[in-house]
Formats: C-alpha cells, sequence, structure tokens
C-alpha cells in the first residue's frame, strides 16, 4: 500500500510538464561537467565553481523572463536592448550624482514601460510578436544610446560602492550576492509561474489562446504580465552589468535575447508556448554556462565557443522535436482525419 | 445517348468511426446540371472530393470520359478534366487573376514569365463568359463573389469537362446568382457537365436537368427535375435512419430562466429572439452555415454584438466578453474541440480547473491544489470520465472523454444556463448517449440547457422545443411533439428568397 503511494508519488514528479526534457538536459549538463573536470582540474576549484555561478546568472535571469514569454507562446526580442537602456539608465543617474536607490528604482519603472508597450502592442494591436519586440528592441536601444548623448559613461563613483558591492562583488554566507539575486528571482517566478492562477492562464494562454478566452481568461492581461515580468528580469541583469562594470556600456546586453531563448529552449520550454518549467531553464543556463567557461578554459578561442553552442541548441530543439513528434504524428494525423471526415461530408 | 462523362460504382469510403459512402453509384452525362442533394452529413462532399482525388475510395471503380481510372491524386483528376469549386475558395489573394488562374502552369518565353501572354489569354477567357474583370486584378482586391468566378475561370482554363460546385451562390447577391446562371447555362450547351450541391432548393429550378439525393452515405434515387417538386427531394432527403436509442426523459416546465431579445451580430445573427425555460432542453437545429455557432458565440460574448438584450432570471446582463456571461451563469461547451474547448498540451486537471479558477484560489491567487484535486476527481467521477489520472495530458484522451473533460469545466460552477453546440460530433454512440445523459441531467436540475446539432435525429431525441435557423434567422419554432424530420428541413432551407424578383429565365 504504502508502497503503491510512494510510486505514485515518483510517477508525479517524472509526469510532471516538461520533466522529461528537464531529466535528459541534466544528465548532459553532468556529462559535460564530468568531461571539463576531467580535462582540466582546476575546473572544480572552489574559486570556479563561485565564478561560474556569477557568470550563469544573467543568462539564467534573462531565460526566467524570455521562458514566461514563451510559454505564452510569443518571444521578446527586445529583452538584450532592455539590458542596455538599464546599465545606460542607472549609470547615467549615478554618475549625475542621483543616489543610488533612486537610480534603481527609475530603471526598473523605465524597464517596466517596455514591457507594458511590448505587452499591450501583442494583445491588443494584436502585432505578431516578432515584429513588436523587433520595434521595441530597436527603440530600446535606441534609448540606452540617447541617455549619455552617444557616450558610455564614466565611472559611477565611489557613492555608488554600496550599489557594486549589492548586485555584484559582494558575498553573503561566501555566495557572490549575484548568485542569491539569481535565486530568490527563480524562486518567486517559479512560485508565481507553477502555484498561481496568474502561472496557469499562462499555461493556458500560450496552450490553447481561443480555449483560454472562452474559458474566461483575460488574455490580454496575463500576455502583458509575462512581458513584465521578461521586462523586470531584463532590467535586473542590466543593474548588475552596472554594478560590476562600474559604468554604463551603450550595448550591454547585446543578443542576450537570443541566449535567453537559447537558455529556455534546452532546458526544454516550448517556442510554440504551453510547455516548459524554469527548472528548465535553471538547466539550460547551466549547460550555456559550463561550456562558455569550460571551452575557456579549455584554451578554445571565442570562434569556435560560439559554433559549440550553436551547435548545441540546435540539436537540444532537433531531439526534443523528434521525442514529441515521435509521440503524438501518429496520433494528430488520424484525429485531423477523422475531424476533416466530419466537417467536409 | 446514354454518353456519361462520368460513371463511379459501388463507391464506398470510412474515416475512423464513420462509413461516409456505402455503396454510392454515380452519374454524369455531358451538357447537364445534376444537382446533387442531401442533408449536412449525407456524403454529396466526401463523393465529390472523392472524383476530384482529394480522397482516396476504399472501394468501387470511376471512369471518367470512357476511361478507368484507378487511382486519382488532384492533378490527375485535372488533367483528365475535373474541376472542383470550392465553398472556402483556393486562391492566392495576393497575386492577379491571370496569375491565379495559371498558377502551376504559367506561360513562359525563354525561360521568362510572360506575362504579356498571360493576361491576353485570361482576357479572352473572362470575356467569352462575360465576365467583367481585369486579369491585372488583385485577387485579394475583389469581392467573394468575383472570385468565385476567377475559380470558375481557372477550371476552364484547364479545359475542365466537369465542373463541380459546391454551394456556389451562398454568398452572392441576387445580379451575381443571376450571372453564374447564365454561365452555367452557356457551358451547359458547350457539352460541359456540371455537378451542383446547394441547399438552397429553391433556386434549382433556374437550372438543374436532374437531381440525386443521398442520404447516409447511400444512394438514394435520381430522377429528371421536371418530374418532380421539391416536396417530394424534401422527403427523399430526411428519413435518416434512427439508429440510437434516445434517453428522454420528461420534466415539469418551470419558470423561465433565459430569454434572449433581438439579438444582433453580423450577417448570420439577426434578430434572434427566443425564450428558455426551466427543465427543457432547447434544440437549435439548422444546416451549416446557418448561423447557429455564430449565435452561441455572440451570447457568449466571444464574438462582438450590434443589439440585443440578454435577460437571465428575470434580470437583464451585459455580456461584453466570455467572463461576463460566465460570471452570469452563462456557458458554452463549444464546437471545436481542438481549436476553441482544450488546452491540449495541458492535463485533464488543468484543463478543468482552468474556468473555475477564481473559486480555487486563496486571496493571493496561489492555485489550492487540495481543493483543485478534490474538484477535478469529482468532475471526473461524476462524469465517468475515462482518465489514467488527472494529471495526463487532454491530448491522450479519446474524443468522447475530451468532450466531457469540456463539458466538466462548466458543471463545476453554479451555471444557470449551458450552450453546446454540436456535442456529439466526432465521437462514438456510447459517449453520445453519455453527454445525452449529461443534458438530461442538467434538465433535471433544472438549468437550462441550448443545443444545436445539424443531426436531425439527436435533435428530434433529446430537445422539448425546437428552434430551426436559416440565414442567421430563426425562421421556425416548434414544440417536439409537432416536429417532423420534414418540417424542420423545409425551414432549415427557408433562405431568403433571393431570386424573387425574378430570373425571366
Amino acid at each position: 500500500m504504502s508502497n503503491d503511494k510512494k510510486q505514485s508519488r515518483w510517477m508525479k514528479i517524472f509526469s510532471k510538464r516538461g520533466m522529461g526534457q528537464v531529466i535528459t538536459v541534466t544528465i548532459g549538463l553532468m556529462v559535460l561537467v564530468i568531461v571539463f573536470g576531467l580535462i582540466n582540474p582546476n575546473f572544480f576549484s572552489t574559486r570556479n565553481i563561485l565564478n561560474l555561478l556569477r557568470q550563469i546568472a544573467p543568462t539564467l535571469i534573462t531565460g526566467i523572463g524570455q521562458s514566461f514569454v514563451l510559454i505564452t507562446g510569443n518571444i521578446d526580442l527586445s529583452l538584450g536592448s532592455v539590458v542596455g537602456m538599464s546599465c545606460m539608465i542607472s549609470a547615467t543617474l549615478m554618475t549625475k550624482g542621483v543616489s543610488p536607490p533612486v537610480a534603481v528604482i527609475i530603471t526598473y519603472a523605465a524597464s517596466m514601460l517596455i514591457g507594458i508597450l511590448n505587452g499591450k502592442l501583442i494583445s491588443k494591436a494584436k502585432l505578431p510578436a516578432f515584429i513588436a519586440t523587433l520595434g521595441t528592441m530597436t527603440i530600446a536601444r535606441g534609448i540606452a544610446q540617447i541617455v549619455n548623448n552617444n557616450y558610455n559613461t564614466d565611472s559611477i563613483g565611489e557613492a555608488a560602492e554600496g550599489f557594486r558591492t549589492l548586485f555584484y562583488y559582494g558575498k553573503t554566507l561566501g555566495l557572490y550576492n549575484t548568485i542569491w539575486i539569481t535565486f530568490f528571482i527563480w524562486l518567486v517566478f517559479n512560485f508565481i509561474l507553477s502555484m498561481t492562477r496568474t502561472g496557469r492562464h499562462i499555461y493556458a494562454v500560450g496552450s490553447n489562446l481561443n480555449a483560454a478566452y472562452l474559458s474566461g481568461v483575460n488574455v490580454s492581461a496575463t500576455v502583458t504580465k509575462a512581458y513584465l515580468v521578461s521586462a523586470f528580469c531584463s532590467s535586473t541583469v542590466g543593474l548588475i552589468i552596472t554594478a560590476s562594470s562600474g559604468m554604463g556600456t551603450m550595448d550591454a546586453g547585446n543578443a542576450y535575447e537570443l541566449y535567453a531563448v537559447a537558455a529556455s529552449v534546452i532546458g526544454g520550454v516550448s517556442t510554440l508556448g504551453g510547455q516548459g518549467i524554469l527548472l528548465g531553464t535553471v538547466v539550460g543556463a547551466s549547460i550555456w554556462g559550463v561550456l562558455q567557461n569550460g571551452l575557456q578554459f579549455a584554451g578554445a578561442p571565442v570562434a569556435i565557443r560560439n559554433i559549440v553552442i550553436g551547435i548545441i541548441v540546435i540539436i537540444a530543439v532537433l531531439l526534443d522535436i523528434i521525442v514529441r513528434g515521435s509521440k503524438k504524428i501518429g496520433k494528430s494525423k488520424a484525429s485531423a482525419e477523422a475531424s476533416r471526415a466530419g466537417i467536409t461530408r | 445517348m446514354e454518353n456519361y462523362i462520368v460513371e463511379m460504382d459501388g463507391i464506398s469510403k470510412s474515416f475512423p468511426g464513420v462509413k461516409a459512402l456505402d455503396d454510392v453509384s454515380f452519374r454524369l452525362r455531358s451538357g447537364e446540371v445534376l444537382a446533387l442533394l442531401g442533408e449536412n452529413g449525407a456524403g454529396k462532399s466526401t463523393l465529390m472530393k472523392i472524383l476530384a482525388g482529394v480522397y482516396p475510395k476504399d472501394e468501387g471503380t470511376i471512369r471518367i470520359l470512357g476511361k478507368t481510372v484507378e487511382r486519382l491524386s488532384p492533378v490527375i483528376a485535372q488533367a483528365m478534366g475535373v474541376a472542383i469549386i470550392n465553398q472556402e475558395l483556393n486562391l492566392c489573394d495576393h497575386l492577379t487573376v491571370a496569375q491565379n488562374i495559371f498558377l502551376g502552369r504559367e506561360l513562359t518565353k525563354n525561360g521568362i514569365l510572360s506575362q504579356k501572354h498571360m493576361n491576353e489569354q485570361a482576357y479572352r477567357l473572362l470575356s467569352r463568359f462575360q465576365i467583367d474583370i481585369q486579369p491585372d486584378t488583385i485577387v485579394g482586391d475583389l469581392p467573394v463573389s468575383k472570385k468565385q468566378l476567377v475559380e470558375i475561370a481557372k477550371a476552364l482554363s484547364i479545359d475542365a469537362k466537369i465542373l463541380i460546385m459546391d454551394e456556389p451562390t451562398s454568398a452572392l447577391t441576387s445580379k451575381e446568382i443571376d450571372n453564374l446562371f447564365s454561365i452555367i447555362r452557356q457551358l451547359k450547351e458547350q457539352g460541359h457537365g456540371i455537378v451542383y450541391i446547394s441547399h438552397r432548393l429553391e433556386e434549382l429550378q433556374y437550372i438543374v436537368d436532374r437531381v440525386m439525393i443521398l442520404r447516409d452515405g447511400r444512394y438514394i434515387t435520381s430522377m429528371d427535375f421536371r418530374d418532380t417538386t421539391l416536396s417530394e427531394i424534401i422527403s427523399y432527403m430526411v428519413g435518416r435512419e434512427i439508429k440510437e436509442k434516445f434517453p428522454r426523459i420528461e420534466q415539469e416546465r418551470g419558470e423561465k430562466i433565459f430569454e434572449v431579445r433581438n439579438l444582433n451580430a453580423g450577417k448570420m445573427v439577426r434578430n434572434i429572439s427566443f425564450s428558455l425555460y426551466k427543465g427543457e432542453i432547447v434544440g437549435i437545429a439548422g444546416l451549416m452555415g446557418a448561423g447557429r455557432t455564430e449565435t452561441t458565440r455572440a451570447l457568449f460574448g466571444a464574438d462582438p454584438k450590434e443589439s440585443g438584450e440578454i435577460i437571465i432570471n428575470g434580470r437583464e446582463v451585459q455580456i461584453n466578453g466570455p467572463m461576463d456571461a460566465i460570471r452570469a451563469g452563462l456557458v458554452l461547451v463549444p464546437e471545436d474541440r481542438a481549436k476553441d474547448g482544450l488546452c491540449i498540451n495541458l492535463s485533464v486537471r488543468e484543463n478543468i480547473a482552468l474556468p473555475n479558477l477564481d473559486m480555487l484560489t486563496t486571496p493571493l491567487t496561489v492555485v489550492n491544489r487540495a481543493k483543485e484535486d478534490e474538484l477535478t476527481s469529482k468532475s471526473i467521477k461524476n462524469l465517468d470520465i475515462k482518465v489514467a489520472h488527472p494529471d495526463v495530458e487532454a491530448n491522450s484522451l479519446s474524443g468522447g472523454n475530451q468532450q466531457k473533460v469540456i463539458v466538466s469545466k462548466w458543471l463545476a460552477r453554479n451555471s444557470k444556463v449551458v450552450m453546446f453546440d454540436e456535442p456529439t460530433r466526432g465521437i462514438d454512440v456510447a459517449s453520445k448517449v453519455e453527454i445525452y445523459n449529461i443534458m438530461n441531467d442538467l434538465k433535471r436540475k433544472g438549468i437550462g440547457v441550448l443545443f444545436v446539432s445539424s443531426e436531425l435525429p439527436e435533435i428530434l431525441g433529446i430537445s422539448d422545443r425546437i428552434l430551426v435557423m436559416a440565414d442567421g434567422r430563426i425562421t421556425k419554432e416548434l414544440d417536439v411533439k409537432d416536429a417532423t424530420q420534414e418540417i424542420i428541413l423545409e425551414y432549415a432551407t427557408k433562405f431568403e428568397n433571393k431570386l424573387e424578383a425574378g430570373i425571366g429565365a
């Protein structure tokens, strides 16, 4: 009896949405870690592990935002530009003597505006997500350039030391603060996605927009919330970059939107919507980070790293399509035939 | 004399779960217009799609222009001179008329597209039939009626001897119908054979030579049009065998719970007014395209409406979206399960909970899993949904069980009126009976049931009162005791007579 119960609990964990892919890629991640550990014994040093975790942080945080948007069946191409915009806005304000807490609040507020704009353009004005966020991507990058008259900023100065410690250099309980920030963001958004009504609506909208609408889901609000999460996450990464470099860089976050898609997709988030869990995004971002770090350690030039990572992304998605495809194609063909018969007879 | 251009014998075709055609024979002569008639689901379109090579036949022989053909594909059928003009037009909206006509067989000169040549040929073709369209017009800019003519021109350009027209007049105005009919007469004189599928029986007199009637996938009869009458035709069309036993229950009719006054929403919902009482099931009958689905969607707030009052339990309610309808206790089980009903890659539990999350969440909107599991397992038990575990994907269920999941979404709340749109389409007989029992159960509990169906036996077997729709209007309200299939079909084909103004010929 108790054995039965135990089994059903395990069954539950395995049958949970997206778990299959997460388990597969976790095995992949472990293989990578072992291989890099064998090539270079220093890979496992505390120093490298801490660095590695901090290196993963930006990809993971933006990956969380992108996952929210992808699960609604959309995409956020503006994400990387919002990182750059946040970096430049926060740094410019601090160099102009604005106190760091105020600068942080203004930065978040500005990013949220982009999030709302994305959400409304897509859900109200019915623009395709690809086009709408391509537009806001360009706009946000433009803002990043204009806030300091087309220059990167000077150092954000000594008044911002506390800010730099809080977001990047400081350690709490032996771990960099950046790692803690990442952890809390994951915790909060994972809770929202898996436990709350909003989370359910996000999955429902991505799985079948019509059915969600006819079930009384406010589609527009749901999509906008997902873009707000994405904007919040990108903004946080922008602040981390400001804290780490101590200045504002106009092209900060360049191409991050694509890294975030890669992390999500490797972790099993479907670009077609309705599928994926944030645990997968953690593994996806980790594979990304481990590859970067490990290949760097192994002395591979940047070009080779890019090529390897690109190939990994394609393989991960291909595997997913093959696995899902073999499960469903037979059935969906039959049902399509049946429904055609029903409609056209 | 008997120079048939199409001879089909012993044609059978099955789809998973249904026998669409059973040993059907079909003849078409050169120079005649044959009306192929039957109710929804009689097998008309399937038969014609087999002739056009869209579906392969299971059994039977096909001879086109005297040649026996074993394997037909759309390409082969076209090459043999069969062209089908569908209700849903198959044109590329962004190309010109001439480009569409020559699509796939473009004329070239030295390997380069010869636009001029194609335009000239298209012009000659169009003017031969007095079709007033310039060959270089973008098809997307044309009204539907003109597009239909382009489609016909395309068929003629491949020298199609056999033309199949499926509901060609449904989108046309009377003047355009007039024009179409004169083209059909011309084609007839030139020796083309035309198969004309239409629900608008009153049009037949203007063009048709012969009628052939199908029912339940079987050949019933064919006769010369001048030897028959419309009422005789209708009597052959109906009379479908009633195979299922319908579990009707008797219930005292109670107070009025739902009333609709003068609902208007687009062309397909015009001046709809009716009432619904406790303890009764009201069926909405009609042919495809009668505006039944549009009516339920407008009531539910899924599509915008222009005017109309909706009154539930004596109080007028404002419905501007599905959310308002759900709150007011008016819910809809939509027609197309895969498109509108289910989130197929979410679990059964999540699907059932989706519209009920407001009752399952704490003030912080956290979903209470214990409550959710309770609701789900109760629904699964009540409706006897066959599922291994509530957490399996909805996609893995059979059609009947998927339908029960969709229904159960709405039964968890205290809904006052439940609208079912074609709830038994594509599900097996046992599941159908279960769906009827669910509706009966609602009726017993005093919940209003509105039930759209194209299956006349089902409508007659389950409803207490029947509304018949045609052309977006309610053409008749009937007590089930007074209703027969003939009467329903008579009113379901009662279109506004566009031709009243009279085509002399």
